[in-house]
Order: C-alpha cells, then sequence, then structure tokens
C-alpha cells in the first residue's frame, strides 16, 4: 500500500510539489518566526544569562533586568551571611549619555560590575580582555554597536555622563532587547557616569557554595531581607522576558502571525490533497470496485498525507538551517532549539493527517459503479 | 417473463451466479425509474455470457449487481455460492477483491503505476507479498503479450495494450468470475479481436465463468450464450451462428 500510495503520489508531480510548498511554508513560518520571536525575547534576559551568578537579587517585586530599582548596597552583607551564599557582590545598571563624533549623543545603559570578582562582566570579547576596565577610565563596548556609537576603535576615547571614557575591550553580540548600547565598567565609574551614589546599587549577584539549592537559599535571602527578592538565575531571566512578552503583546503578536502561516500551510496541503483527489476519482473508484475496503483507500491518503509532511518537514528545516546560517545576526537572532524544530513537524504531520480526512470524506460517497457508467 | 431458460434445476443449483426475480429502480426524489424488472438468470463455470442490448435496456445495471457494486431493490442473487443480499458492504468488497475480476470500458488504469504495477493492485488488496505479486504479474504480461512492456505507464501504451493490461489485471487474483463492460468499446477492430480471444481463451482456459456487457455484435462469436436485455428484461436468448467468422473490421461502438 505504501508502494502505491507513493508511486500515485509521485505521478502528479505538479500538485506534489504544490503541496510540498505548502508543508515547506508552514515549516519554514513556524520556525523562522518562533526563532527570531526566541531570540528577540531571548535578548530581555541576555544579563541574566551571562552574568556568572545563580542568584540575582533586587528590590522587591523586580520584574526586569534592564529597570531595576535602587537598594542599599550596605544590605550586601546581609546577603552574605546568608547559608549557602558563597560570593554576592553589587551590580549596577543605569542609563547615560555617550558623546558622539559627530557631535550628537547616545543612550548607553551603563553596567558597573565589582572590580575584584568581575562578575556580571561582558563575555565574549573580541578585542581586550575582560578585566581591561581596571584600567584608567576603561569601558568595553560591542563592536556590533557599531552604527550607534559612530565605530568606536580601542583606545578611542569618549565622555559618558561628561566622564571620559576609554575603549579598553571589544565584545561580540552583547545586545539587549532595547535599542542603548551595553557599556561595560567597575562600579565605581559606573556610579561617576550615572552620578549615582556608590552607595546604592541595582543587584547583588550571588554565587552559590557547592551543594547549595538556589531556591532556598533564596526564601533565605527574602526572609533575612524582606525589602528585597531574589531569584535563581533562569528564572530571573523568564520573568525579565515575560515583562516584554506580557506588556507588550510581543507574545501575541508573533504567535497569531505565526498560527495564520500555520493556517495558510494547513490550507494549501488540505486544496492540494483535495485537488489530487479530485483529478483522480476514477482512480479511486476503481479501487473501490476492485475490492479496496475503506480502510485501504484512507490508508493510501493518510501515507501520502505522511509522506508529503515527512519530506515537507524535512526540506523545511534544511531551508531553516540555511536561513538561520545566513540571516541569524546579533541584532536579530534566530535562535531555533532541537524542540521547537520536533514541535513544528508535529503539527505539520497532524495538520497534513486532518487535511488527509478532506478527500476521503469526497472518496467515502464515491460510487465505484462510476467506473462501469464512464 | 421471459427469463434466462437454457438452465435445468440442477445447472442452476451449481452455477456460478444466479439470479431470480430481481427488480432495480432509481429513484430521484419522488420519481422512480425502473431499471430492471424480474431477471432470471444463471451462468455455470466455465462459460462465458454476453448481455447485449440497446443503451437504458439495463445491461450495465444488471453487471454492478453481479459485481456486487450495487444492491438489487428485490429478488435473489447468488454470486459464487454467497447469498449476495444478506453480506454487508464489507463482505461485499471481500467478494469483489477475492474472487471477482473486472475489466472496464475505459481501462481504469492507475495512471502512475507501470503495466506490471497495475496487474498487482488486486494483490496488494489482498495483502500478497509484492515479489509474489510482481511475478504473477509477470506470467499474466506474457499471457497477453505484453511481457516487453512491464514497465510501461498507461500513457504510453496504445489502447489495445491497456485493455489487455486491464485483462491482465482482472485475472490476477485468479477470481472465479469475470466481469467486463463493454471491454472493445475503447478499441479499434484489430484490438477488439485481439482482446476478446485473449479474454475467451483464458476464462476457458482457467474455467472461470466470463458475463460480458457488449453492443458490439461483430464479437458476438466469442459468446457461449447471449442474453438481449430490453427495458430492464431478458427478451431472448442466443446462440452465436458457429458458421459465422469473428468480423474481420470489428469496431467499438457504446450507443
Amino acid at each position: 500500500m505504501w508502494s502505491l500510495a507513493l508511486k500515485t503520489l509521485i505521478a502528479d508531480r505538479g500538485k506534489l510539489l504544490t503541496a510540498l510548498v505548502g508543508v515547506v511554508f508552514s515549516i519554514v513560518l513556524v520556525n523562522i518566526q518562533g526563532g527570531l520571536f526566541l531570540g528577540l525575547i531571548g535578548k530581555a534576559g541576555l544579563l541574566v544569562d551571562h552574568g556568572q551568578a545563580d542568584i540575582w537579587v533586587g528590590h522587591r517585586k523586580m520584574h526586569n533586568i534592564d529597570f531595576p530599582r535602587d537598594i542599599p548596597r550596605r544590605w550586601v552583607y546581609r546577603v552574605r551571611e546568608v547559608p549557602g551564599v558563597r560570593r554576592a557582590e553589587s551590580y549596577m545598571i543605569g542609563f547615560a549619555d555617550m558623546t558622539l563624533p559627530s557631535g550628537g549623543f547616545e543612550n548607553v545603559a551603563v553596567i558597573g560590575v565589582d572590580r575584584s570578582s568581575l562578575l556580571g562582566n561582558a563575555w565574549n570579547l573580541t578585542k581586550g580582555s575582560p578585566s581591561s576596565i581596571l584600567q584608567n577610565d576603561g569601558i568595553i563596548v560591542d563592536e556590533c554597536e557599531g552604527e550607534k556609537l559612530e565605530y568606536l576603535e580601542m583606545g578611542e576615547l569618549r565622555e559618558i555622563g561628561n566622564r571620559r571614557a576609554r575603549v579598553v575591550g571589544m565584545s561580540h553580540g552583547i545586545m539587549g532587547f532595547l535599542v542603548t548600547p551595553y557599556i561595560f565598567t567597575t562600579y565605581e565609574r559606573a556610579a561617576l557616569y550615572l552620578r549615582k551614589s556608590p552607595s546604592l546599587c541595582s543587584y547583588f549577584l550571588v554565587q552559590l557554595q557547592p551543594g547549595a539549592d538556589a531556591e532556598r537559599v533564596c526564601a533565605a535571602i527574602r526572609q533575612r531581607v524582606p525589602e528585597l527578592d531574589a531569584y535563581p538565575r533562569d528564572q530571573y531571566s523568564w520573568i525579565s522576558v515575560s515583562f516584554w512578552m506580557t506588556r507588550t503583546g510581543l507574545g501575541i503578536s508573533f504567535g497569531a502571525a505565526t498560527l495564520l502561516g500555520l493556517l495558510v500551510g494547513m490550507v494549501m496541503v488540505a486544496e492540494t490533497l483535495y485537488a489530487m483527489v479530485l483529478d483522480r476519482l476514477g482512480e479511486f473508484g476503481t479501487l473501490k470496485a476492485i475490492g479496496a475496503t475503506e480502510t485501504q483507500v484512507y490508508s493510501i491518503l493518510l501515507v501520502q498525507a505522511l509522506i508529503m509532511a515527512t519530506v515537507g518537514s524535512i526540506i523545511g528545516l534544511m531551508t531553516v538551517a540555511g536561513i538561520q546560517h545566513f540571516f541569524s545576526t546579533p541584532r536579530a537572532p534566530i535562535m531555533v532549539p532541537w524542540w521547537l524544530s520536533l514541535s513544528s513537524c508535529v503539527l505539520v504531520l497532524v495538520i497534513c493527517l486532518i487535511a488527509a480526512l478532506l478527500p476521503y470524506l469526497r472518496i467515502r460517497k464515491l460510487d465505484p459503479m462510476m467506473v462501469l457508467q464512464s | 417473463m421471459i427469463a434466462d431458460k437454457e438452465f435445468n434445476a440442477m445447472d442452476r443449483e451449481h452455477a456460478a451466479v444466479r439470479v431470480e426475480r430481481i427488480h432495480k429502480a432509481y429513484h430521484n426524489g419522488t420519481t422512480s425509474t425502473p431499471v430492471l424488472t424480474g431477471v432470471d438468470l444463471a451462468v455455470r463455470q466455465g462459460e462465458c455470457v454476453f448481455l447485449a442490448g440497446p443503451s437504458g435496456s439495463g445491461k450495465t445495471t444488471l453487471l454492478s449487481i453481479l459485481g456486487c457494486i450495487l444492491s438489487a431493490d428485490q429478488g435473489e442473487v447468488r454470486i459464487l455460492d454467497q447469498d449476495v443480499i444478506t453480506l454487508n458492504e464489507r463482505r461485499r468488497a471481500a467478494l469483489r477483491r477475492n474472487r471477482i475480476g473486472f475489466v472496464f470500458q475505459r481501462f481504469h488504469l492507475i495512471r502512475g503505476l507501470t503495466a506490471a504495477e497495475n496487474i498487482c493492485v488486486p494483490l496488494t488488496l489482498r495483502k500478497v507479498s509484492p515479489r509474489t505479486a510482481r511475478q504473477r504479474a509477470e506470467v499474466l504480461l506474457e499471457a497477453v503479450g505484453l511481457a516487453d512492456k512491464a514497465n510501461s505507464h498507461p500513457g504510453n501504451l496504445s489502447a489495445g495494450q491497456c485493455q489487455r493490461v486491464a485483462l491482465a489485471r482482472a485475472l490476477a487474483g485468479d477470481p472465479d468470475l469475470i466481469l467486463a463492460d463493454e471491454p472493445t468499446a475503447s478499441l479499434d477492430g484489430t484490438n477488439g479481436q485481439e482482446v476478446m480471444t485473449l479474454l475467451r481463451q483464458l476464462t476457458t482456459e482457467q474455467g472461470k465463468a466470463a458475463i460480458v456487457v457488449t453492443h458490439d455484435h461483430r464479437i458476438f462469436s466469442f459468446a457461449d450464450r447471449i442474453l438481449h436485455l430490453e427495458n430492464g428484461r431478458i427478451v431472448r436468448t442466443t446462440k452465436p451462428d458457429p458458421q459465422a467468422p469473428p468480423s474481420e473490421s470489428a469496431t467499438g461502438s457504446k450507443g
């Protein structure tokens, strides 16, 4: 039956191609739309994901890494006393203007990290080293922000918050969800750039002792300092991501576009399968006349739908890999995790099987006597 | 009623096909059009019976009932010792699949399949292994003179060759009954004669019953008996003239 289904499917290459285009379109759309969404929204938790901290501690009801509220730096001592905490360091985030050679200004997100541990510092450096920020006026910028910052070079001097800043390192791909470029420097220098008191910080970054349970330590921190909230890294990353998803409607708009694409793909597959069957009603009538059962007829359609789903998914995933390879950039990353690819294939398979139902209903009504009346 | 009177009581008991007093009407809203009005018919194994008559006389309807594709409204229908009236659709399909071979006027070959693969279809439906089915197809292609066309698609075969493939497909499952609907109507005279020669030869050799619906007087010589239908009844039974040679210029026609 497999052979019969396959050969009759291949016989009509034009329609097969149309159906495959529908499947490939659905797979590509789901993966690229989903990948772009995950890439974009994933940037909202970028600093948390790469911050090397097991726990993020901030003001109560903290909801987004980029918009912290100030907390007294001295509370870090109370956090350090919590059992399970190996290290806790201050971390500062704020916004300031950087001067540009053209005479303009660019708003930047200044990140100040503890100078002894460098916890929460820039990563993926292409020039300089993480400890470069210890140099006088040292800052690390991302090379992908060249256009906004008018192509900074190593050693170049700028002003941030009317204070001198010198480029001592360059990273690649540290681009947040906001449009403001990240600038990494020491905690004390960040306070100067941001014109804030060094006695106030944004977060405490906590590293745990081996074997310590993050959830328990978080609960203990909240108990010890009730004005603070504490979350394990993954949880706070998700909180930051959720902030943008729920408050901007981004999830709904991406989801709706993806759903629409799926719907178009499904209609294309169903329409093509139906058209193929209409073209071959005589053949199905013949099969019924010579004794094919309903199950056998439906299994032919199912096998054809399965073949289209499988071949279409393979071609679709290869196309996605190509698009990802050539078009994914730090500015618009396309993140396609395995579970997205797998679920898109399963979804398309289900759609194809459902799409096979439509022509089946037509064939079911088909009177095999038609072959004797032609 | 003028019935098929060629059979005596004993023959009827052992007939491959036995039909008694069947009626069939087509309904369209409140209108009912009778098509068969009390047909009696019996065909024994190894016999080749032709159903002839003008368009609308009920030939195709009768063939459909004999092929378990259509149900009679009244009467008794026994096909290969099975009371067809009592069978559900699934069992009717099984009877068609396992014991009846069909030859259609327009061949109805599956265009995506080669000649050999088309012949394998009834065997595939019976879950015969592909290897065995292929061997059987090759034997049959040899028998119908198309051994060299095994891998040709229907689009690359002539009408006569297609009908020979269709005949081989009908015989693939080694059925006890062959039903042919205007098998020469789409063929020219020579091909029509060749197909009928093959049909007759293969059914006689293998002792199969065959019922052929036809308009074509020039192939009547291949029949053992010819039942003439008019207005839904068998009005007379004739035997072909043994002196009359098969027509050299038989042409397909369907009124």
